[in-house]
């Protein structure tokens, strides 16, 4: 088990190495001027950039420029490291009006928050759906899961959500876009509002405010349902398939034979095997919330990192876009490494080999 | 014969498919004394698993299904049982191993745990005392180091362990009969011969009755008292091991017996098969599903369905023809 972690560990730096170059790849597509931007603060003016182009040698060889992309440089009179996305200096964001890191620092708990919450019923539900799909195959359950599935296949994410804001939202004025009430907004931003962790709910229980924990949960109901909605059919599809296949295999049989329950069987025996194929999946699934989601946090309001996203592309903002690929990178390959070692704790052909 | 242990009286189980429903087996009919070894015979796809599979109420359903018949088990119909009754019987008073020993263990949990369930199911014993029961079990199938190898996962075993293992696990709460599904079929020959003789010392010690599935006549040759044949989901033949040997009867046996080599043989030319393929049943067959086969073929074969009758003491046979004679009977 050990080894195995090392050696997924190992490969860590590699991947990290391989994004840079991926990024840094298509920094290259731009001309110095504007990746003069990575390391001007601000609206440029001309004498500035021309400096910048000179400091980090914007129109030397490529390997000069990608190892100052990478450490910076340390400005001699003021001590201070500028540039060097090792140090967390991913550039300016044109949209943000802030370095793109400060962009990220202040969007990335809202996703983080909205994931926190997400994860349950897009997961567990799904995987849920799955197994009573599988266990009851044909049947009725199995027949209004197949149809519930293609209907969330087919729903455009935008659709769906809009729907959903139409419904909740303009007729029944339940659950509003955004992320707080307008008054809870400034007890949030005063001082007397701790952040301790930056992620809202957890912050507004911490300080003992209940009210503005529930106001976050409801910003955040429509988000999570439109979320869970799309992914359900994908899980369900994905469990149900391999729950199938795990119920025809022969210890499914030897389980039976020895006179099991049939929960003790599904439950026991069978579905632990059948989530092999599911942990990668929710690997994914959880990357892909952590990277933002674009279209249902642009629909709702919701300021996370993916309309972040959505903004700056939109205004063709290449920089941030890029900070975000950067960090959408690291994210997954924490994420693909947790999912790795998951597997291991999952499958025992895995740990033990 | 009031003294069966297992009284299986017509046996009919279908399975539907999308080509139609396909008739499995066809009205199977066969007893089992107390402390005897039933072999049954057949090439695959003859019903043989199928007929043990429906016994125990284990037949994927749908599309399968027992669509008549009973299966007597100390007086009671196991075919009627609910399946909260039959998961009693399962396991506890009749157990049963697969084919594949590679894919009939849970790959996820370990040989213990799996060892454990029936005991703590079945018996009542609680984890401590399944556990050391377990390692018993595990030391009598002759795996050695039992206790530490209880933490073991199946692929740590060999094909033969698993198999071993897989022996103990039906044997754990001492049933009264034991049904081996070719148990010995995906093993090599060596570790055949072993798991052959693990099971007839394991049959002296325990004293039960076993339902030994294969389609190798050498295997039967070696563990059974009375073999089934059985062809198209029907048995055909049925006779004491000796006497199904010495007096083969239906052209079908007579068929298998030829098709094995024989040691003893001087020339060595090429081995007999049996022209054709076994039939997939999508009605209940009016002739005799053999006919399309046999070579003693005559009209009535292709009218009439044989039934099974007895030619000698405890000798049935489902043919037309008498086969020393190639007459009609």
């Amino acid at each position: 088990m050990l080894t195995y972690i090392i050696r997924r560990l190992m490969l860590v730096p590699f991947l990290l190495f391989g994004v840079t170059i991926l990024i840094f790849g298509m920094l290259q597509f731009l001309d110095p001027v504007e990746r003069a931007s990575l390391y001007v603060r601000g609206d440029p003016k001309a004498n500035q950039i021309d400096a910048a182009i000179r400091k980090y040698c914007l129109d030397c060889p490529i390997h000069i420029q990608y190892f100052n992309w990478l450490v910076g440089k340390v400005d001699s009179t003021t001590g201070e490291r500028e540039g060097g996305i090792l140090f967390g200096n991913f550039g300016w964001s044109k949209t943000g009006s802030q370095p793109v890191a400060d962009l990220i620092a202040r969007r990335f708990p809202n996703t983080l928050d909205l994931t926190l919450w997400a994860v349950a019923p897009v997961i567990l539900v799904g995987i849920w759906l799955g197994v009573q799909a599988a266990v009851h195959h044909n049947g009725v359950i199995d027949q209004a899961a197949r149809v519930f599935s293609i209907i969330g296949t087919s729903f455009p994410t935008f659709v769906f959500g809009l729907l959903m804001l139409m419904f909740f939202y303009a007729n029944l004025g339940w659950f509003p876009p955004g992320r707080l009430t307008d008054e809870f907004s400034r007890v949030v931003g005063s001082d007397e509002f701790i952040r301790y962790t930056t992620l809202l709910t957890i912050d507004s229980l911490l300080n003992g405010r209940f009210d503005i924990f529930l106001d976050a949960l409801r910003h955040m109901f429509l988000p999570i349902l439109t979320l869970s909605y799309i992914s359900w059919a994908t899980f369900l599809r994905v469990t149900r398939s391999s729950m199938l296949e795990t119920l025809r295999q022969e210890y499914v049989t030897t389980a039976r034979a020895k006179g099991l329950s049939e929960n003790d069987v599904i439950y026991k025996h069978a579905q632990p095997n059948a989530m092999l194929p599911v942990v990668t999946l929710a690997g994914f699934q959880i990357v892909g919330l952590l990277g933002g989601v674009i279209i249902t946090e642009t629909v709702f309001d919701y300021p996370g990192i993916g309309s972040a996203a959505a903004t700056a592309s939109a205004q063709l903002d290449v920089i941030t876009v890029l900070g975000f690929a950067l960090f959408n990178g690291l994210i997954l390959i924490v994420a693909n490494l947790v999912v790795d070692i998951l597997y291991a704790f999952v499958d025992p052909r895995v740990r033990l080999s | 014969m009031p003294d069966l242990l297992l009284d299986i009286k017509g046996l009919e189980t279908q399975f539907k498919t999308p080509e139609g429903v396909v008739h499995a087996v066809n009205g199977v009919s066969f007893g089992l004394k107390e402390g005897e070894t039933l072999g049954v015979v057949g090439e695959s796809g003859c019903g043989k698993s199928v007929t043990m599979l429906s016994v125990l109420g284990l037949i994927p359903s749908p599309p399968g299904k027992v669509v008549a018949g009973e299966a007597l088990f100390s007086g009671q119909d196991l075919l009627k049982m609910t399946n909260e009754e039959i998961r009693h019987v399962r396991g506890a008073q009749i157990g049963m191993i697969f084919q594949d020993p590679m894919t009939s263990l849970n790959p996820v949990l370990t040989i213990g745990r799996q060892l454990e369930e029936p005991l703590m199911l079945h018996i009542g014993m609680t984890k401590h005392q399944a556990q050391e029961r377990a390692a018993e079990l595990l030391s009598l199938v002759g795996i050695p180091n039992a206790k530490e190898r209880l933490n073991d996962y199946p692929h740590q075993y060999s094909g033969g362990m698993r198999q071993r293992v897989m022996i103990a696990m039906a044997l754990s709460c001492s049933p009264q009969i034991l049904i081996a599904d070719e148990p010995t079929t995906a093993l090599d020959v060596t570790i055949q011969a072993q798991i052959m003789e693990l099971v007839k010392r394991l049959r002296e010690e325990l004293g039960m009755s076993i339902i030994w599935i294969t389609h190798d006549l050498g295997v039967v040759a070696g563990i059974a008292h009375r073999v089934a044949v059985m062809y198209g989901g029907y048995i055909i033949e049925e006779a004491s091991v000796n006497d199904l040997f010495a007096n083969p009867s239906h052209p079908y046996t007579l068929g298998l017996l030829g098709s094995l080599p024989r040691v003893d043989e001087v020339e060595h030319g090429r081995l007999f098969s049996i022209e054709g393929q076994p039939p997939v049943l999508y009605q209940k067959p009016t002739a005799c599903p053999f006919a399309p086969r046999c070579k003693w073929v005559m009209d009535r074969c292709w009218k009439e369905n044989p039934m099974l009758e007895s030619i000698s003491n405890e000798h049935r046979v489902a043919c037309w023809v008498d086969t020393k004679t190639g007459r009609s009977r």
